[in-house]
């Protein structure tokens, strides 16, 4: 695994907008490249590319049978998750109403095993990006290379797969933001591939109609089936979450709510008790259990973003972040990261996260982000890769 | 091998629209006839696709009339039953709220945690 500076393409803001990435050059006095960074690039052995896939079948596995022991020995409260919302937890696992995707944040330098960071198993962006963004890059730069990459054919054909159990339209909701409506977008493009009718919807508008017991658009008609680009923490936790778990057999909601199962930064400890020392976990546990790492990362357990987040080596901080979650927290050890140079700014190393992306239970592509520091958040670059 | 097959994003173009959008205060949105008078919800529940409702009744001599219900957005006027409304639309606009005239639905409930400037995704 190869870090590569590499002249970006001509008019590359233009091609990289034209596709529909709108925000590749954030603006912000903590940014000092484009949020898609064409000027360099990692390139990876086909056999790393095994290893990562491997990978990410490995650790899916792996997390479903953490879900099913969370359920099994009821761990809700150890994962800060209401028990108002267990019975719709339960229900979906046992009922498997259709999910989607997630991503796996891994730590990996090409030298040691893959390790995992954490799991977005409910509301994974950064999506086109990996997908279509460094595809259309690989095309254009390297047109012999490969690109581990068959996210936008496992979309299509997921939805194809889950079509018979949805009813239409589906409705894709979210924040009014560019990357959550970025995210939406090209999700609806890839249902609609499928065949699937849909509609957009931003979550603020959904209603809530009580005589009916039904979440209504805005044109009041009800609404069976929705893609929600909103994590289920906080929907149990806002106005319509009694509303909404009340109703959950009734409705097919994507992601389905056992997914708050691993999203929750507690499923790392949960994974290291059931899989201690294996090659794919660090080493973590819940905060108030009595810990030995000297280097580690404290992570909320619904810490998004980067958010809220301590690095510590050999007993001292040395990286903080703050922000909104200030609920129990996780330790985790600190990944055996290598940086790589900064081909921007001599001397300067870069510290890429790689998203292990999932589709129906297979792992079927890569995405990189990169920091200047050991935490990523939303102002990391994206940086496409590729192998040969 | 692990390629990908070229990638078609019809719908991307509508997203900087979409993202030009912000918050407003909810507009109006009321149950009307076909002579743009307010009429109580319920004659608009559960509208087809198309946003109309249609009833084939007998008027006075037999002569059929087809009172037509259907939501009107935004505009002049009240929430008055009877009362007329105007340079509104029959359709709702992408990124506007509403708010109904009974008030049996609400909206609002969801999306509230995320501060200004952050997203639902990660």
């Amino acid at each position: 695994m190869r870090r590569t500076s590499i002249s970006p393409r001509d008019d590359w803001q233009q091609k990289v907008a034209s596709a529909g990435l709108l925000f590749h050059s954030q603006e912000g006095e903590e940014m000092d490249r484009p949020y898609w960074d064409e000027s360099a690039f990692y390139e990876l052995s086909a056999e790393e590319v095994d290893t990562l896939e491997a990978a990410g079948h490995t650790l899916q596995q792996m997390c479903l049978e953490a879900a099913q022991h969370v359920i099994d020995n009821k761990r809700y409260a150890e994962l800060d998750i209401p028990a108002a919302a267990v019975p719709a937890i339960e229900w979906a696992w046992e009922n498997e109403p259709p999910a989607l995707y997630g991503r796996f944040d891994i730590a990996y330098d090409g030298s040691g095993p893959p390790k995992l960071l954490e799991y977005n198993a409910d509301t994974p962006t950064s999506l086109l990006e990996a997908a279509v963004i460094q595809w259309a890059w690989l095309e254009e730069q390297f047109p012999n290379a490969d690109q581990f990459n068959s996210i936008h054919e496992r979309l299509i054909a997921k939805w194809q797969d889950i079509a018979p159990y949805l009813s239409k339209p589906v409705y894709f909701a979210g924040l009014d933001n560019p990357e959550d409506q970025l995210t939406l977008a090209y999700l609806r493009d890839t249902a609609q591939q499928a065949g699937l009718p849909t509609l957009p919807i931003l979550i603020s508008d959904l209603g809530w109609n009580p005589q009916r017991e039904a979440f209504v658009d805005l044109e009041e008609r009800q609404i069976f089936s929705i893609f929600k680009l909103y994590p289920w923490e906080m929907m149990v936790a806002e106005e319509f979450g009694p509303a909404a778990l009340e109703t959950y057999t009734a409705m097919r909601w994507i992601e389905p709510i056992w997914k708050m199962l691993l999203s929750n930064k507690g499923i790392l400890a949960i994974l290291w008790e059931l899989f201690p020392g294996h090659e794919l976990l660090l080493e973590s546990c819940f905060e108030h259990s009595p810990g030995t790492l000297g280097s580690y990362v404290r992570k909320p357990l619904h810490s998004r973003e980067g958010s809220n987040i301590t690095v510590v080596k050999d007993g001292v901080t040395v990286a903080s972040t703050g922000g909104p979650y200030n609920g129990p927290s996780i330790v985790q050890a600190l990944a055996p990261v290598a940086p790589f140079a900064d081909n921007l700014r001599p001397g300067a190393s870069r510290y890429p996260v790689l998203g292990l992306w999932m589709v129906d239970q297979q792992c079927c592509g890569l995405g990189i982000r990169e920091s200047s520091g050991l935490i990523t958040d939303n102002l990391s670059s994206f940086v496409p890769h590729c192998f040969l | 091998m692990i390629r990908s097959a070229k990638v078609t994003a019809p719908l991307l173009a509508s997203v900087a629209l979409s993202m030009a959008t912000g918050c407003r205060k909810p507009e109006m949105q009321r149950c009307v006839d076909e002579k743009n008078r307010v009429v109580d919800d319920s004659f608009c529940a559960n509208l087809p696709a198309n946003n109309q409702q249609n009833q084939n009744l007998n008027g006075p001599g037999g002569i059929p009339f087809i009172p037509m219900y259907h939501y009107y957005y935004g505009g002049w006027g009240g929430y008055g039953l009877g009362t007329m409304v105007g340079g509104g639309s029959y359709t709702p606009s992408s990124g506007h709220s509403y708010a109904t005239r009974s008030g049996v639905t609400t909206r609002g409930g969801f999306g509230r945690s995320m501060s200004a400037g952050h997203g639902g995704g990660e």
